[in-house]
C-alpha cells in the first residue's frame, strides 16, 4: 500500500497519525497507575482495593498533574513514560477532590529524563476543535474531537461548580485525565464521557489552582451556598420591585450556618455577581467563554474565603452586598457526598453495627443506587445540617448473636437517641454507650412508622462485641478518625 | 397403598358432591367496561376498557364479587351460567379495604332460578377447594383444584395499603376468575381476589371472615371499612427488654413501639407497653395469635370487629397486668397513599393551572416506580410526613399538576409536578384551601410558593382570572372545579 493511500484511508476512518508536532507529547504525557482502597460500604471494615491506569501531564518541577479521582485514597501510585516499559514508583504531594486536581512525582531522577514540561493554555478560544491525545496499546494516539460549549457543572468529585469545557466526540473509554490539545498548548484534562459528551476541566482553570498552590495559598474552593431560581416571570420581578426591563436570579434559599450570619436572604434578586449583570436566566456574559451560569462567578479567579461583590435588589431598594465564598467542605451537607479524608467509619456494639450515613454508603447500591437505595435514607439529602444535628448515623445492620435476638432484621434506621443522649456522630454513639441505664442501652429510631427503639442488655454488651468481633472476622469493633487528624488529611495538604 | 386409594376416595367425593348441589349454576360471569381518571389531567378520562371477572349469588338476590372487577365501572353486564343474555347490573355496595362489592340485576328475573350459595368456616390448611368462575382463556365456566396452603394477613393489591387475612392456594386463580368463589363441601369458603407476580402455583383468596365482616358492615345501608386501633405492635424477642419489663421469656407478649398519632389507641395505650391478649387471644412475642389452628398477626382481631366497637386487650404495663378496653375506628388519613376508586379526583384550574390532591394514583401517572430528585418531596410528603411530622401533615397535600398554556401563564418557570405549600400566604392544606387563597387576594399578583426548593412564582391575578375560562374553552374542560 502506497503512503498516501494509507493516509486517506487513516482520514477516512478518522484516525489521524500522529504528526512530528504531536509526537511532542510523547515526552509531555505519561501514564499513572493508581492502586486505591474501593471501600465496602456494608462491611466497611473491609478494605478491598483496585487498579486504575490514567494519564498525567507533566509541568515542569519534577510534577505531574492530573485529575484527582482514585487518588485520595490511594495505596499505592506509580508511573510510566512513553507508553510502556519501566513503572516507576511515584508519590501523590498534593490533591484536591474538590478542584479534582493533584501532583504527583516520583523521587527516581531517571524517570524525568527526558520528559519535556507541557504548557497550559491561559486562554481557550470557542469553536475549535481539539486532538485528544493518549497512550494506548503502547502507542501515542492523537484524535481530533469537536468543540461543543463551555458550561458551568459540579466537578466529578464535588458539588462545588467550575468553568468545563464541553467536546463531543464518539472515542469510548475517555475520562481518565486524557489531555486535550490547541495550538501546541493543554487545554484541559478529561474528567469523564457520558454519551457523545467528553468533559474537560479546562487549562486556566488548572492554572489558577496550581498557581495558588505554587504560592502556598491555596485555601480550597469556593462556592456560592444559596439556591437561586431564574427570574423568568417579569410578574415576579415586579412583585419584587424591580422597575424597568426585566434581569436578575431570584434567591429562594440561604443555609443557615451555625456562627455565620448570612449576608443574602430569601427574595433577593441578584442583579450583579463581581461587577457582571446577571440576566434572567441566572447567566452573565463572559468576555472569554460567552453566556455562563452566575455559578461560575464563585470559581472565575476566586478561592474559598475571597470576597464577591454583589447588588441585590431587596425590598425594593438596590444594594450592594460583601460575600464571603464558604470553602466547599463535604460536612456542608447532612449527607456528605463524599468521605476522602478519612476510610469509613464503623462502630460495632453488640452485634449493631452502626455508619455514618453518607453517598458512599448510599452508592454502596450499585450504580443503579439512586432507584435502588431506600428512598428514605436517600430523602436525607435534601435536609441540611443544624448545629444539634449536623450529621446522621445509622443502624446499618445487625450481625446476629445471642445479645441481640429479636433484632436481626433491623437495618437502615437513622438513630435518633442512644441511652437519652443525641447522636449525630459515632464519637456519640461511642460516648452514648458509655452510659447505660437501668442496666440496658436503649437506642431510639427517628420518629416514623418503622421500629422506634430497641433495648439491649448493659452487662453483656463488651463480651458480645468480642464474641462478634471473632465470629464475624472483624479486625476491631470501632473505627472512628480522630477529628484532628481528619483535617490533617484533608486534600489540601501541601 | 391405603393413603392413595384415600386421596382417590376424598377427590370423588368432592366432584360428586359439586356435581350434586350444581353451585356452578350460582356462579355469574361479569363483563366491566371501566373508564379510569387521569389523576395529573383530572378532568379527563382513559379509553374505555373492557374486562372480565366473577361473582356468585348470595341470598337477597344479590351477587358479591371483588370491587376491583367492578372499579370504575361505566357499564357492568352479567350473565348467567350457560345462558348467553347478558343482564345490566350496578354496585350496590363496593368495600374497596377489602376488595369486595356487591352487585345489584336491574331485572329481578335474573336471579329466577338461582341458588344464594352459603357461606362455610375458615377452611384448614392442607385441605381440598376448589375455585369456579370465569377465568381468561374461554368463555364457559373453569374449575380448579388445589389445597389450602397457608393462611396469613396479606396485603390486598386492591386498595395497595390495607393488609387482612388472606388464604393462599395452589388451586389457580387466573385473571377473570377474580370474585369467583373457592368452595368446599359445596359452601363458599372464599372469593378468589389476587395471585402474587414471580409465585408459582399461589392463588389468594378472601376468607369467610373478611367476606361476613363486609357482608354485616353493609346491614346498615352503608360501607364504612375495616377498622383498626393505630397500634404498631413490634416482636418481642430479646430476652434483655422481656427483663427489663419484667416479663419471662414464655413466648408471650408483643410490645408496643408505637401509637398512632389520633390513633383510638393513642391515649390508652403507652410505647413500652406489652399486649398479652387480644380479645381473649394470647398474643405470641413475634406478635401473632393463634386463630383457628394458624398463627396470624394479632392486627386481624381489631378486624374481626366494626367501626365504632372495642377490643379488649390485656396489657403488661408497669410490671403488672391490666385490661384495657380500646376503641376500633376506620383510618381515612392515609386514604390518599391507597389506591383510589369510584370518585373521580378533585381539582381546582385557575388561569391554567390545574391543582389536585397528591395521591398514589397521581405519583403514578409521573411514570416512575421509585422517586427521582424531582419528585422525592411528593413521596415523602405521600408517604412519610404523616408518621414522622404529624403536626406538619396536610389533611389533603395539593399539587400543582400541571400548567395549560395560555398567555396568563406563560412566564411560568414551574409548569407543574411541584407541591404546593402557600399561595398568598396561606398554607394549603386541601384543595378548598386553594379557592379560598386565590379568590381572597383582591390586589397584586398571585404569590404561589412550592415546597422544597422549588421557590415561588406570581401569576397576574386580573389576566389569570380572565384566562380562565378561556382556558376552558380552548382545553375543552366543562368545569373548572370539582370539589
Amino acid at each position: 500500500m502506497t503512503r498516501p493511500l494509507l493516509l486517506l484511508l487513516l482520514l477516512i476512518a478518522g484516525l489521524a497519525p500522529v504528526s512530528s508536532a504531536e509526537a511532542v507529547w510523547e515526552k509531555s504525557v505519561v501514564t499513572v497507575e493508581v492502586t486505591f482502597k474501593d471501600y465496602d460500604f456494608f462491611q466497611p471494615w473491609n478494605t478491598p482495593t483496585r487498579s486504575v491506569r490514567k494519564h498525567g501531564l507533566y509541568i515542569g518541577g519534577q510534577e505531574i498533574v492530573t485529575t484527582a479521582q482514585y487518588l485520595p485514597t490511594e495505596t499505592l501510585v506509580r508511573l510510566q513514560k512513553g507508553g510502556r516499559g519501566k513503572w516507576y514508583p511515584a508519590k501523590v504531594v498534593w490533591f484536591d477532590p474538590h478542584a479534582d486536581l493533584a501532583v504527583i512525582t516520583s523521587e527516581d531522577p531517571e524517570f524525568w529524563v527526558g520528559l519535556r514540561p507541557a504548557r497550559l493554555a491561559k486562554a481557550i478560544p470557542q469553536a475549535q476543535d481539539f486532538n485528544l491525545i493518549r497512550w494506548k496499546d503502547g502507542n501515542l494516539e492523537s484524535r481530533r474531537v469537536e468543540f461543543s460549549k463551555f458550561t458551568v457543572k459540579d466537578g466529578s468529585l464535588s458539588f462545588a461548580p467550575r468553568l468545563t469545557l464541553e467536546l463531543n466526540t464518539d472515542l469510548g473509554g475517555l475520562g481518565w485525565a486524557e489531555p486535550v490539545m490547541l495550538n501546541g498548548t493543554v487545554a484541559g484534562l478529561t474528567t469523564s464521557k457520558g454519551g457523545n459528551t467528553c468533559n474537560v476541566v479546562p487549562a486556566p482553570f488548572i492554572r489558577q489552582i496550581l498557581e495558588a498552590r505554587a504560592k502556598g495559598r491555596y485555601p480550597g474552593m469556593g462556592y456560592f451556598d444559596f439556591v437561586w431560581e431564574p427570574g423568568e416571570n417579569p410578574t415576579t420581578l415586579e412583585h419584587l420591585g424591580l422597575k424597568g426591563p426585566s434581569r436578575g436570579a431570584i434567591v429562594i434559599r440561604v443555609p443557615n450556618r451555625p456562627g455565620v450570619d448570612p449576608v443574602l436572604k430569601p427574595r433577593d434578586l441578584l442583579l450583579e455577581v463581581d461587577g457582571f449583570p446577571i440576566d434572567v436566566a441566572g447567566d452573565y456574559l463572559d468576555p472569554q467563554y460567552g453566556h455562563l451560569l452566575l455559578e461560575n462567578l464563585s470559581s472565575r479567579g476566586h478561592l474559598a474565603g475571597d470576597m464577591v461583590r454583589m447588588k441585590v435588589l431587596r425590598d425594593g431598594m438596590e444594594t450592594n452586598i460583601s460575600y464571603v465564598l464558604p470553602k466547599a467542605e463535604y460536612h456542608d451537607d447532612l449527607v456528605p457526598r463524599e468521605l476522602f479524608d478519612h476510610p469509613p467509619e464503623y462502630v460495632v456494639a453488640g452485634g449493631l453495627v452502626f455508619q455514618a450515613l453518607d453517598q458512599p454508603f448510599l452508592r454502596g447500591w450499585g450504580e443503579d443506587w439512586r432507584r435502588r437505595a431506600p428512598f428514605r435514607l436517600q430523602h436525607y439529602q435534601n435536609g441540611s445540617p443544624t448545629a444539634e444535628r449536623p450529621s446522621l448515623v445509622l443502624l446499618s445492620n445487625v450481625l446476629p448473636d445471642p445479645v441481640n435476638v429479636g433484632y436481626q432484621e433491623a437495618r437502615f434506621l437513622v438513630v435518633d437517641r442512644i441511652n437519652g443522649r443525641r447522636i449525630s456522630t459515632l464519637a456519640d454513639v461511642v460516648e452514648a454507650l458509655k452510659d447505660p441505664k437501668d442496666g440496658v442501652h436503649r437506642v431510639e429510631f427517628m420518629k416514623g412508622d418503622t421500629l422506634q427503639s430497641l433495648l439491649l442488655d448493659a452487662a453483656s454488651m463488651d463480651q458480645a462485641t468480642q464474641r462478634v468481633i471473632r465470629r464475624y472476622g472483624l479486625p476491631a469493633a470501632q473505627r472512628i478518625t480522630e477529628p484532628a487528624a481528619k483535617t490533617k488529611t484533608q486534600g489540601t495538604m501541601g | 397403598m391405603l393413603s392413595k386409594t384415600l386421596a382417590v376416595a376424598v377427590l370423588c367425593l368432592t366432584v360428586l358432591g359439586l356435581q350434586a348441589g350444581s353451585p356452578e349454576r350460582s356462579v355469574i360471569q361479569i363483563l366491566t367496561f371501566s373508564q379510569q381518571p387521569q389523576f395529573d389531567s383530572p378532568w379527563r378520562s382513559d379509553n374505555v376498557r373492557r374486562s372480565g371477572g366473577s361473582g356468585f349469588v348470595i341470598k337477597g338476590r344479590k351477587i358479591i364479587t371483588n370491587a376491583h372487577v367492578i372499579a370504575w365501572a361505566k357499564q357492568i353486564l352479567v350473565r348467567r351460567y350457560q345462558d348467553p343474555r347478558p343482564f345490566q347490573a350496578r354496585v350496590a355496595y363496593a368495600g374497596n379495604d377489602c376488595d369486595l362489592a356487591i352487585l345489584e340485576v336491574e331485572d329481578p328475573s335474573f336471579f329466577d332460578g338461582l341458588e344464594p350459595l352459603e357461606f362455610g368456616d375458615l377452611p384448614a390448611v392442607r385441605s381440598a377447594v376448589v375455585t369456579c368462575g370465569y377465568p381468561a382463556g374461554g368463555e364457559q365456566i373453569s374449575f380448579t383444584r388445589g389445597v389450602v396452603s397457608r393462611i396469613e394477613v396479606q396485603n390486598y393489591a386492591h386498595p395497595g395499603n390495607r393488609f387482612l387475612l388472606a388464604v393462599q392456594t395452589d388451586a389457580a386463580i387466573n385473571p377473570g376468575n377474580s370474585g369467583g368463589p373457592v368452595l368446599q363441601d359445596d359452601k363458599v369458603v372464599g372469593v378468589a381476589f389476587q395471585g402474587v407476580p414471580g409465585l408459582e402455583n399461589a392463588g389468594f383468596f378472601i376468607p369467610p371472615e373478611v367476606i361476613r365482616h363486609f357482608l354485616k358492615d353493609i346491614e346498615d345501608g352503608k360501607y364504612t371499612g375495616f377498622p383498626e386501633a393505630g397500634i404498631n405492635l413490634v416482636p418481642l424477642q430479646n430476652p434483655a427488654y422481656r427483663r427489663f419489663l419484667g416479663l419471662p421469656e414464655d413466648g408471650v407478649g408483643a410490645r408496643v413501639d408505637s401509637l398512632r398519632p389520633g390513633g383510638p389507641a393513642e391515649k390508652l395505650l403507652k410505647k413500652d407497653d406489652v399486649v398479652l391478649e387480644i380479645a381473649g387471644y394470647p398474643v405470641g412475642s413475634d406478635g401473632t395469635v393463634l386463630y383457628r389452628d394458624n398463627r396470624v398477626s394479632g392486627s386481624i382481631l381489631f378486624q374481626t370487629v366494626q367501626n365504632g366497637e372495642t377490643v379488649k386487650l390485656k396489657v403488661w404495663r408497669d410490671r403488672k397486668p391490666i385490661e384495657v378496653e380500646v376503641p376500633v375506628a376506620v383510618y381515612q388519613g392515609d386514604r390518599l397513599a391507597g389506591n383510589q376508586y369510584d370518585v373521580p379526583p378533585r381539582y381546582l384550574i385557575y388561569g391554567g393551572l390545574v391543582f389536585t390532591p397528591l395521591s398514589a394514583d397521581y405519583l403514578r401517572t409521573l411514570g416512575r416506580d421509585r422517586p427521582d430528585a424531582s419528585s422525592s418531596a411528593l413521596f415523602y410528603e405521600l408517604y412519610y410526613r404523616r408518621s414522622e411530622d404529624p403536626g406538619g401533615a396536610r389533611s389533603e397535600p395539593v399539587v400543582l399538576s400541571t400548567v395549560l398554556a395560555h398567555p396568563a401563564n406563560a412566564n411560568l418557570r414551574v409548569r407543574g409536578k411541584v407541591l404546593v405549600n402557600r399561595i398568598n400566604g396561606v398554607r394549603i392544606d386541601c384543595l378548598e384551601d386553594v379557592a379560598q387563597a386565590l379568590g381572597q387576594k383582591k390586589e397584586g399578583a398571585h404569590v404561589i410558593e412550592f415546597a422544597g426548593q422549588d421557590g415561588f412564582e406570581c401569576l397576574e391575578r386580573e389576566a389569570s382570572a380572565q384566562a380562565t375560562p378561556q382556558v376552558l374553552e380552548t382545553y375543552g374542560i366543562s368545569s373548572d372545579r370539582r370539589l
